[in-house]
C-alpha cells in the first residue's frame, strides 16, 4: 500500500525540466570533449572515432618554447590582473556603495562600460593609445588594458554582496568600541571576501582567456597563450592545439579550485 | 715615467670619453629592424637560422611579429613612426597599404642590388614591392578515392564530389579571393568576369568552407575533403610522409600566392630594411627558406635540390604558368563581393 501511495504520478513538467537541463549540459561540455578527443588522437587532425591514445601533443606543447613563454606569460598576466582587479574593484564598490557619491549610477555605468565596449576596439583603441603616448607595447600595458576589462567583473560581484550586506553589524562593532579601520578589517572586509574574491576568479580567467584585447597589445616574443594559439592555428593545426585548451583548462579550474579551499566560494554562492 | 696621479688621470679620461662615447656606439650597435613574419615552419627556420645570421651579419637585432592581424595594427601606428619597418604579407594586403601610403610603390635594384636576378613576376606590375617567393593557388586532391589527378579547374564541380569539395570563406582569404577570379575566367570572359564566377560558384554547392589554408591541409589529410582548393606548399610539405595527398595544376593555370615584403616610407632604419630584403633574395637564404616550406624562389639564381626543383616554379617556362591578379581591382570591389558571395554560400 505504502508503495502504491509513494509512487509519484509522471510529471510532464518535471520531465522537461530535467531534459531542458541534460541538452544544456551536453552543449556546454561537448566542446571540451571534442578538446579531449583531439588531444589525444594520434592523427594531427580531428577524427572520430579516434584511432588510438597518445600524448604526443601534450609532449609538443610542453616542449615548445613558444608554447610555454606564452602560458607562463599569460599565467603572470592573469596574477597580475587577479590582484589589480580585487583591489581596483572592491575599492570602487565600496566607494560606489558606501560613498553617497553624486551620480552613482552614472560613475556605475561607466565603471561597467569596458564590458559593453567590444574588446576588439578597446583593444585597438588603447594600441593607438599606447604608440601614440610613445610607450610601445610593454608587458604592464597589456596588464593594464586586462584589468580594464576585468575590473567590472569584481565590481559587480563585490556590489552584489554590499547590496545584501546588513549594516547593522558593522554598527555593532563600531558600539562596542571598533575603530573605523578595524571594523573594516574584521567585519566589512571578512563578509565582503566572497564576492571580490568570485569576481577575482572572473577576472584571472577573463585574462587568462584574453584574445581581442592581447591581439593589438602583445609584442613579438612576448606573446600570450590565446595570441599564439591562433597564430599556431593557420600553419599547424594539429593536436597541440588541442592539449594547449586542455592545459588552459585545467588550470582555470585549478586556480577556481585553489580559491574554493582558500576562501570558500560556496558562501557567496549561497547568497 | 708615467706617475701614479698621471696613470689615474688618463685612466679616468678613457673612462670618461668612453661613458660619452658609450650611447652612441650602443645605438649603432643595437639598431633594432622591426618586421612582420609568418609562423609555422617558415617562423621555425627564421628565428632558428635566417633571423640569426642577419642579426650578426648586420650588427642589429630583428624584430619578427608573427601576430595577426599586420595592416590594422600598421594602419593604427603613426605614420610618422611606422610600427614595421618591413612589411611581409601576400599580395593583396600590401596592395591595401600602398593605396594608404604606408609602404613603398616599389622596390628597386638601387635599393635592393639583388632585385637584378629575380623572375620578371616578383617585380611585375602586378606587384607593389618585391615578391621573394611565390606558391602556386591550384587543386589538392586525395589519390585514395578513385579520383583521376584534376586537370581543369572544372574538375571541382564533379557532382561526384559533392560535399566533399573544399574552398574558403572567401571575404577573409585571400586563396578563396584567387579562387573567385580564376573561376571567371574559367567559366566567363576572364578574370574579372564577376557574373560568370558567382554563377560558377553557386555551382559548385555544397562546399565545405574553411578560414585558413591549415585547416584545408587538414581536411585534405583527414579525407573529409576530397579535392580542394590549395597552395602546392600546403601539400608538399607532407611530401615523403607517406599521406594519400597531391596537388594538381589545372590546365587553365594556377594563380601566384606571393610572399611580399615592402619598406614603410618612414621608417627610421630604411637602410637596413632594404638591406634584409636583399638579404632574403641571396641564393643561400632563399634555398633554406624554399627547401623548408616548399616556396618557389623569386631568384633565378637559386639552385634546388632535384625533387624541389621538380615541383617548384623555378624556371622561365614554368613561372610563366603563374596568373597574377590584379589586387588592385579586386580590392577596389572587395565589400561588394564579400556581400555578394557571403548571400551565395550562405548555409
Amino acid at each position: 500500500m505504502s508503495a502504491a501511495l509513494n509512487k509519484r504520478p509522471f510529471d510532464g513538467g518535471r520531465a522537461a525540466y530535467l531534459a531542458l537541463n541534460g541538452a544544456l549540459l551536453v552543449f556546454l561540455l561537448a566542446p571540451i570533449a571534442i578538446v579531449v578527443v583531439f588531444a589525444l588522437n594520434p592523427v594531427p587532425y580531428i577524427s572520430f572515432p579516434p584511432i588510438g591514445v597518445t600524448l604526443r601533443w601534450f609532449e609538443k606543447f610542453f616542449a615548445g618554447s613558444d608554447f610555454m613563454n606564452a602560458l607562463w606569460l599569460s599565467l603572470w598576466t592573469a596574477s597580475c590582473v587577479l590582484v589589480l582587479s580585487i583591489l581596483i574593484g572592491g575599492a570602487c564598490a565600496l566607494a560606489l556603495d558606501r560613498g553617497n557619491l553624486p551620480g552613482r549610477a552614472v560613475a556605475t555605468s561607466f565603471f561597467m562600460s569596458p564590458l559593453m565596449l567590444p574588446a576588439i576596439l578597446t583593444g585597438l583603441a588603447l594600441f593607438q593609445s599606447y604608440l601614440l603616448i610613445g610607450i610601445g607595447r610593454p608587458v604592464w600595458g597589456l596588464i593594464l588594458a586586462h584589468t580594464l576589462i576585468a575590473v567590472p567583473y569584481v565590481l559587480r560581484t563585490t556590489l552584489a554582496v554590499l547590496h545584501n550586506f546588513d549594516r547593522r553589524i558593522e554598527e555593532a562593532a563600531a558600539v562596542l568600541g571598533a575603530n573605523p579601520t578595524r571594523v573594516f578589517s574584521e567585519v566589512t572586509l571578512p563578509l565582503i571576501r566572497p564576492g571580490v574574491f568570485a569576481g577575482g576568479v572572473f577576472a584571472f580567467i577573463v585574462s587568462f582567456d584574453q584574445f581581442p584585447v592581447s591581439l593589438f597589445l602583445v609584442q613579438p616574443k612576448a606573446e600570450t597563450l590565446p595570441v599564439v594559439l591562433f597564430n599556431y592555428m593557420k600553419f599547424d593545426l594539429d593536436g597541440a592545439i588541442a592539449a594547449a585548451s586542455m592545459v588552459s583548462i585545467l588550470l582555470a579550474l585549478s586556480v577556481v579550485l585553489a580559491l574554493e579551499r582558500l576562501i570558500g566560494l560556496k558562501a557567496y554562492v549561497k547568497l | 715615467m708615467i706617475s701614479r696621479r698621471s696613470a689615474l688621470r688618463t685612466g679616468a679620461g678613457f673612462a670618461a670619453a668612453a661613458t660619452l662615447a658609450a650611447p652612441s656606439i650602443l645605438h649603432a650597435q643595437t639598431k633594432t629592424l622591426k618586421i612582420t613574419t609568418w609562423g609555422g615552419k617558415w617562423g621555425d627556420i627564421m628565428k632558428a637560422t635566417v633571423l640569426p645570421a642577419f642579426e650578426k651579419e648586420f650588427k642589429c637585432t630583428v624584430s619578427a611579429d608573427q601576430s595577426f592581424p599586420f595592416l590594422p595594427k600598421l594602419q593604427a601606428s603613426p605614420k610618422n613612426d611606422p610600427l614595421y619597418d618591413v612589411f611581409h604579407t601576400n599580395s593583396n594586403e600590401q596592395w591595401s597599404a600602398v593605396g594608404e601610403g604606408l609602404v613603398m610603390d616599389k622596390i628597386t635594384v638601387k635599393e635592393v642590388p639583388n632585385v637584378a636576378d629575380v623572375y620578371p613576376y616578383a617585380v611585375s606590375d602586378k606587384v607593389v614591392g618585391i615578391s621573394i617567393f611565390t606558391s602556386a593557388i591550384g587543386l589538392g586532391y586525395r589519390t585514395d578515392k578513385g579520383l583521376a589527378k584534376p586537370t581543369s579547374w572544372k574538375d571541382l564541380a564533379d557532382p561526384k564530389l559533392a560535399g566533399s569539395r573544399g574552398g574558403y570563406i572567401i571575404p577573409v582569404n585571400s586563396l578563396g579571393q584567387c579562387h573567385l577570379m580564376m573561376l571567371g575566367k574559367v567559366y566567363g570572359k576572364g578574370l574579372q568576369d564577376l557574373d560568370a564566377a558567382y554563377k560558377a560558384l553557386e555551382a559548385l554547392k555544397p562546399i565545405k568552407l574553411v578560414d585558413f589554408t591549415g585547416q584545408m591541409e587538414k581536411m585534405l589529410l583527414s579525407g573529409e575533403v576530397s579535392m580542394g582548393v590549395i597552395h602546392d606548399s600546403g601539400i608538399y610539405r607532407y611530401d615523403g610522409q607517406n599521406q594519400p595527398v597531391d596537388f594538381a595544376g589545372p590546365s587553365e593555370g594556377v594563380m601566384a600566392l606571393e610572399q611580399v615584403l615592402n619598406v614603410t616610407p618612414s621608417s627610421k632604419v630604411k637602410e637596413l630594411a632594404f638591406a634584409y630584403i636583399d638579404y632574403m633574395l641571396r641564393p643561400d637564404v632563399q634555398k633554406v627558406l624554399a627547401e623548408g616550406v616548399w616556396y618557389s624562389p623569386s631568384n633565378k639564381k637559386v639552385k634546388l635540390d632535384a625533387k624541389y626543383d621538380a615541383k617548384l616554379y623555378t624556371t622561365e617556362a614554368k613561372v610563366a604558368q603563374l596568373i597574377q591578379p590584379d589586387w588592385k581591382w579586386y580590392n577596389a570591389r572587395k565589400e561588394d563581393i564579400d556581400a555578394r558571395v557571403t548571400k551565395l554560400l550562405k548555409g
